[in-house]
């Protein structure tokens, strides 16, 4: 009797080098890069106007370390980052603790749902330059200005997100907090605030966006020191590997921010969810009988 | 001594679809609990059990008639174990011990003495995540008893779990509730259980009226497999063939 031979098949190929680089998360980020840089290059000799990678790179170095840029002007990044940091920092603290105030109330209280939810949808459509262009024409050229322009348009983002967080906590972890007579402040820190964590790092991931956006405008506008402001310096005076740099400044002030510092805390914030140990509970439950 | 005086109590929910008929929860009942006794409420499905609990522990209102919890002079302090364990998942178990109680490290040696009782020492620093359906359930016992209530309340605290977790929780409750002799309301659908558990049994029948009042009387802690207790079992699920005639296929 003959057997009719099976035919194995064969296992795939393992990756080449350059597609598993590629697939790993370090060398894909790396490869965009790379590929945003070289296509930036080559943009450069297309329109001859738009300042190239390096050119804004020699720009920033000499604008960190306080250098001459040619004639009197000299860098000046931490006294303008600076300023705008503090602006931005108070007006997004305004907009995140009215945000989450109103936020829970909307998401407590039909009343003050009917009375609250339309205006907070209705401020959360206004463009950010709508408020630069509104606080400069209400408090003039003042540092009032952008920070309350950071704070209105923060605010919105943060009180839509909480309410409906607040909106999502389950019944049951209501009823029993009621049945156990647990105080209310008590409640407030327990209960709400994990339970709308996610939502409150969704509105302040965005809130962040658009006021940082907001604060550009502002002082763009009615600035006499600040990011937008040098911004605008150096858009006035054609020095566009000026302009460009400081645009790579708040690029990349929006990314560390986000990479650094919302995912370390949204990390802690969620240390809960990672801590599954099946294997661990398996054995524990052999030692307690059940 | 915890009291528990219910006056022609009634409650109506409104009708579910536009149109439709309101529903009767609690058909006008009065009853009295009072001391250190197991009461196992008993019934079918919709019978008006689990909305008796939430009306006593003030998370419903009653459409008509008066209920008083009582310590002496004073309203009642409750515990409640609920169907499922409605721990905090973003809390420790020793947390979530702690959110129902507001007195600091006492309070903490309290709990984790509660915990030790119902055998989860080990789970202080775990969340519930961490942990078996059963162990849950436990944490959730051993919370409602670490409040030390003057009345207990449970709604069905076993009916999520498997048969083997929840006889050995029922052995835990037994343990628990020999050494802290509270007033426990039971509400449970299983009558197997509450024949086990209980001083007396409240049955309920549809459209939420007491259908029958039975007193046990023996001793704790009881074992289901008990002649005794089997005995009793099979006479009082005869009376509820009695209750339910239209329900049974022809």
């Amino acid at each position: 009797m003959t057997v009719a031979p099976v035919a194995i098949p064969e296992a795939p190929a393992p990756p080449g080098r350059i597609r598993h680089w590629l697939r790993s998360p370090v060398g894909a980020q790396v490869t965009a890069a790379v590929v945003f840089i070289g296509a930036w290059q080559l943009l450069t000799l297309i329109a001859p106007r738009v300042p190239g990678p390096i050119e804004v790179v020699q720009f920033l170095y000499i604008e960190i370390t306080g250098g001459s840029h040619g004639g009197i002007v000299r860098g000046q990044f931490f006294q303008h980052f600076a300023i705008t940091l503090q602006r931005f920092s108070l007006g997004l603290l305004i907009g995140f603790v009215g945000g989450l105030f109103v936020g829970v109330l909307i998401g407590v209280s039909g009343l003050a749902r009917a009375l609250l939810n339309d205006t907070v949808l209705v401020l959360l459509t206004m463009p950010a330059f709508v408020w630069a262009f509104l606080t400069t024409m209400w408090f003039g050229i003042t540092w009032q200005a952008p920070v309350l322009t950071v704070a209105f348009t923060t605010f919105p983002f943060v009180a839509i997100n909480v309410a409906q967080g607040v909106r999502a906590i389950t019944p049951e972890l209501k009823h029993m907090s009621t049945a156990f007579e647990v105080g209310r402040s008590k409640q407030f820190r327990h209960l709400i605030v994990p339970a709308v964590a996610g939502y409150i790092f969704a509105g302040l991931r965005f809130a962040i966006i658009v006021g940082w956006n907001g604060i550009l405008l502002s002082e763009w506008f009615s600035g006499q020191a600040g990011v937008g402001f040098r911004t605008r310096y150096w858009f006035d005076a054609n020095r566009y590997r000026g302009f460009v740099g400081w645009v790579i400044v708040f690029i990349v002030f929006i990314v560390v921010v986000d990479r650094v510092i919302l995912n370390r805390l949204q990390k802690r914030a969620f240390h809960w969810r990672d801590a599954s140990e099946a294997d661990f509970i398996e054995i524990e439950e052999r030692q307690v009988g059940l | 001594m915890a009291k528990v005086a219910i006056d022609r109590l009634s409650k109506t929910f409104p009708p579910p679809t536009k149109g439709g008929d309101p529903v009767v929860a609690i058909g006008d009942i009065s009853l009295e609990v009072e001391g250190n006794v197991f009461v196992s409420i008993v019934g079918p499905s919709g019978c008006g059990k689990s909305t008796l609990l939430n009306i006593l522990s003030g998370v419903e209102t009653p459409t008509r008639g008066n209920v008083s919890v009582t310590e002496g002079e004073r309203p009642a302090h409750l515990g409640y174990v609920f169907q499922d364990a409605r721990l905090l998942p973003w809390r420790t178990v020793m947390d979530n011990m702690m959110y129902v109680r507001d007195d600091g490290d006492a309070g903490a040696a309290k709990a984790a003495r509660y915990l030790d009782m119902v055998g989860l020492s080990h789970t202080h620093e775990m969340f519930p995540g961490q942990l078996s359906g059963g162990m849950q359930q436990r944490v959730g016992i051993a919370r409602a008893f670490s409040v030390e209530p003057d009345l207990l309340l449970m709604d069905e605290p076993f009916s999520h779990l498997d048969a083997i977790t929840a006889r050995s929780l029922r052995d835990h409750l037994q343990e628990l509730w020999s050494a802290t002799r509270k007033t426990v309301l039971f509400v449970t659908h299983d009558v197997v259980e509450a024949v086990q558990l209980s001083d007396r049994i409240i049955v309920l029948a549809p459209g939420g009226r007491i259908f029958d009042d039975i007193t046990i009387d023996l001793p704790h802690p009881r074992r289901a497999a008990d002649p005794k207790v089997a005995t009793l079992q099979a006479e009082i699920l005869g009376r509820f063939e009695e209750m339910q005639p239209a329900s049974t296929p022809a």
